[in-house]
């Protein structure tokens, strides 16, 4: 067993899981979506590009490209909803741009996530 | 990947950037979490906004205020906690940074980096020179001047930035690095295409062979200048193939045998090289017993010519021991040259030349002193091992003096700025002395001491004209150049020297036909270059030098002819 790669896998997934956690449920209803969840999903998010770094070979590459690209989808949904929350209101068109902004970055976890899992298991045999 | 600067960046900055995400996202969950109270006594929770709009500003410790009420007491120790937390990350983070910049093995990287793009970016030709000495200041002057690029590569820093310093006002890529690593090689752009030559002139002879092995093995097609004065080293240079040794002694023993043997061949060597002119008297060494200190390699480089001219000779050397036939027949003395007694036994009253040879520059000029008293009239060669010391030895008033550093810059630059003129100046020097007088008498009285060497190849670029006409099946003979413009019937100054093809040379060319491909080499005044030039890419201008009449144009031109 290697910690750091504990360390590392648990912050992937955790990141995936978070944000599935905020997307989960109805796209309209504000009141389904946590917005701790989500400042959960962006700082795991943010800390598992941090530990890609430094990884030069071709996978590594990719695996920090897909987490830039959540944190990219999840920094965007942030934004926005600061944006509505302090200039005009929240209203369900803005609340399902945030939501599917972060489907976004769900859909890069996944793709990082199944990634690191199939090196692993090419690494095992 | 490429960017290694980059990355090294990124990987110094792991931990810090961990630290920073962290605390902060600490301290913004905790100030949301905890609850403060409005104006108006009610009770808030910061957004997460107004948090990340908090923290941002105090761990960076520029500090607004307490925003957007004033805190109460639980969220002030919160934010006590929080400013130990965040601008402890938020500062290592900044160190971690600073120290990375400053980073020697980052500033090696970007510094290759950039070294690399400038590099990449040259567009001519270019030659890589090794080391920056002195001499290499020189070669890398007269580079500039016949406009060929140069790559410059030092081990030490402090050197390149003097040469910074000095620089010649140019800016061409140079890099710290070790030039005896395939690596650095490499990034000076040893496998490009334009990349000619390399110089490595080092004076531990040993790196010189291994930069021609190196180099014969990443790019064949790059010429190698080494220097080299130790025979085996030499012989494993030449066996490259590539590479061309550069031995200052021997170019200086062969000198003085082309000045035992025809002087007027030096006169043109000077020429060519652009020492001095035609009108030079030709240097004519006096017959006689020749004294020599010195007998290292530059000795035994002497040693040969004297044999082979059958010169009576003598050395004197303190610290190296000659064969004990030498000693026996007397042609070896084992003292040390400065001194009186030495000389006098040497024969120094009756000797004709004295050849101070030592690796000691004042040591050299000491013996000459010591010399000159005792047999004024002596012929007097010295060996000047550096360029520094030029005016003290112009002081002393030696008859010949030879600059080894000077020889070197010499030789390297002509091969590489001008191969044609080095080419014919190998072939002169295969010709006899008859030949050498009269090409000078010649050059002198058709178009004086100083004349041009002119260099034009038959090709599209330089001399479209001729290339044209001898595609379309005519002839053109060579002396086509010589003809003046402004009336066909005269003849400009203009002496043909060499004709280089692939298979043959033809030195002194009459009546030859041009072939395409063809380098030739003329010797002319300031007019005859400017009409050479317009004969070689003008059509009309080459009917007229052909035929002697203007070529005529167009409907009427055909019509009437």
């Amino acid at each position: 067993m290697n910690l750091q790669k504990v360390i590392a896998g648990f912050f992937f997934i955790l990141a995936m899981t978070l944000n599935f956690g905020f997307v989960y449920g109805d796209i309209t209803h504000p009141e389904l979506h946590n917005v701790y969840e989500l400042f959960a999903a962006l700082v795991v998010s943010l800390i598992s590009t941090v530990l890609k770094i430094g990884d030069k070979t071709q996978l590594g590459s990719v695996l920090l490209a897909s987490s830039l690209v959540a944190d990219i989808q999840l920094i965007a949904a942030v934004t926005v909803w600061t944006i509505t929350e302090y200039v005009s209101v929240v209203n369900p068109e803005a609340f399902s741009t945030i939501i599917s902004l972060s489907g976004g970055a769900l859909l890069a976890n996944i793709v990082s996530v199944v990634l690191y899992i199939g090196e692993t298991l090419k690494s095992k045999r | 990947m490429r960017n290694n600067a980059f990355w090294l960046i990124l990987q110094k900055l792991r931990t810090p950037l961990l630290v920073i995400i962290v605390t902060y996202s600490i301290a913004i969950l905790g100030m949301v979490l905890i609850p403060g109270m409005d104006d108006n006594g009610q009770v808030y929770h910061l957004t997460f906004f107004d948090a990340f709009y908090f923290v941002s500003y105090m761990a960076s410790t520029i500090g607004f205020g307490e925003a957007p009420f004033a805190f109460t007491y639980e969220q002030k120790i919160w934010v006590s906690i929080c400013i130990y937390l965040t601008v402890v990350g938020w500062f290592y983070g900044i160190g971690a940074l600073v120290s990375v910049l400053t980073n020697e093995t980052l500033k090696r990287e970007l510094m290759r980096s950039t070294f690399r793009k400038k590099v990449l970016r040259i567009q001519d030709n270019f030659v890589i020179v090794l080391g920056y000495s002195q001499i290499n200041a020189e070669i890398i002057k007269k580079f500039h001047k016949a406009h060929i690029e140069v790559v410059l590569i030092d081990k030490s820093e402090e050197r390149i930035n003097h040469f910074l310093l000095e620089s010649l006002s140019v800016d061409i890529p140079m890099m710290v690095g070790d030039g005896l690593l395939t690596d650095t090689l490499i990034d000076a752009g040893i496998k490009l295409d334009n990349c000619k030559a390399i110089v490595s002139l080092f004076a531990d002879e040993e790196k010189n062979l291994r930069i021609s092995i190196l180099t014969r093995f990443l790019n064949k097609r790059v010429k190698v200048l080494a220097k080299s004065t130790n025979q085996d080293i030499s012989h494993s240079i030449i066996d490259t193939d590539i590479a061309k040794v550069i031995n200052p002694f021997e170019v200086f023993a062969k000198r003085l045998d082309v000045a035992i043997n025809s002087p007027h061949l030096l006169i043109l060597e000077n020429w060519i090289y652009g020492n001095s002119d035609l009108s030079d008297k030709a240097l004519f060494l006096p017959d006689g017993k020749y004294i020599v200190c010195g007998y290292g390699r530059f000795g035994k480089a002497l040693q040969e010519k004297f044999e082979k001219n059958d010169i009576p000779y003598i050395f004197i050397d303190e610290k190296r021991i000659a064969p004990k036939k030498m000693i026996e027949s007397g042609t070896f003395i084992r003292a040390n040259p400065d001194n009186k007694d030495i000389l006098i036994e040497a024969g120094i009253q009756e000797a004709s030349c004295l050849i101070v040879g030592t690796k000691n520059d004042i040591d050299n000029l000491s013996i000459m002193i010591t010399a000159r008293k005792i047999n004024p009239d002596i012929y007097l060669i010295a060996r000047e091992n550096t360029m520094q010391e030029v005016s003290i030895f112009q002081e002393a008033k030696i008859d010949w003096i030879f600059i080894i550093e000077q020889i070197m810059v010499n030789k390297t630059s002509l091969a590489i700025t001008k191969p044609l003129k080095h080419h014919f100046l190998n072939l002169l020097l295969k010709e006899s002395e008859h030949l050498a007088n009269s090409l000078v008498k010649l050059l002198r009285s058709n178009i004086g001491d100083k004349p041009i060497l002119k260099h034009l190849a038959i090709n599209k670029e330089e001399s479209y004209a001729i290339y044209h006409e001898i595609k379309q099946g005519q002839e053109v003979k060579i002396e086509v150049l010589q003809h003046s413009l402004s009336n066909w019937q005269e003849i400009n100054n203009v002496i043909p020297l060499l004709i280089k093809r692939k298979d043959e040379d033809i030195l002194l060319p009459k009546d030859i036909t041009l072939q395409i491909g063809d380098e030739l080499l003329l010797a002319c005044d300031k007019e005859g270059r400017e009409e050479i030039e317009l004969i070689a890419s003008n059509i009309y201008e080459l009917h007229y030098a052909k035929y002697g009449k203007e070529k005529k144009v167009g409907i009427l031109g055909k019509f009437f002819s």
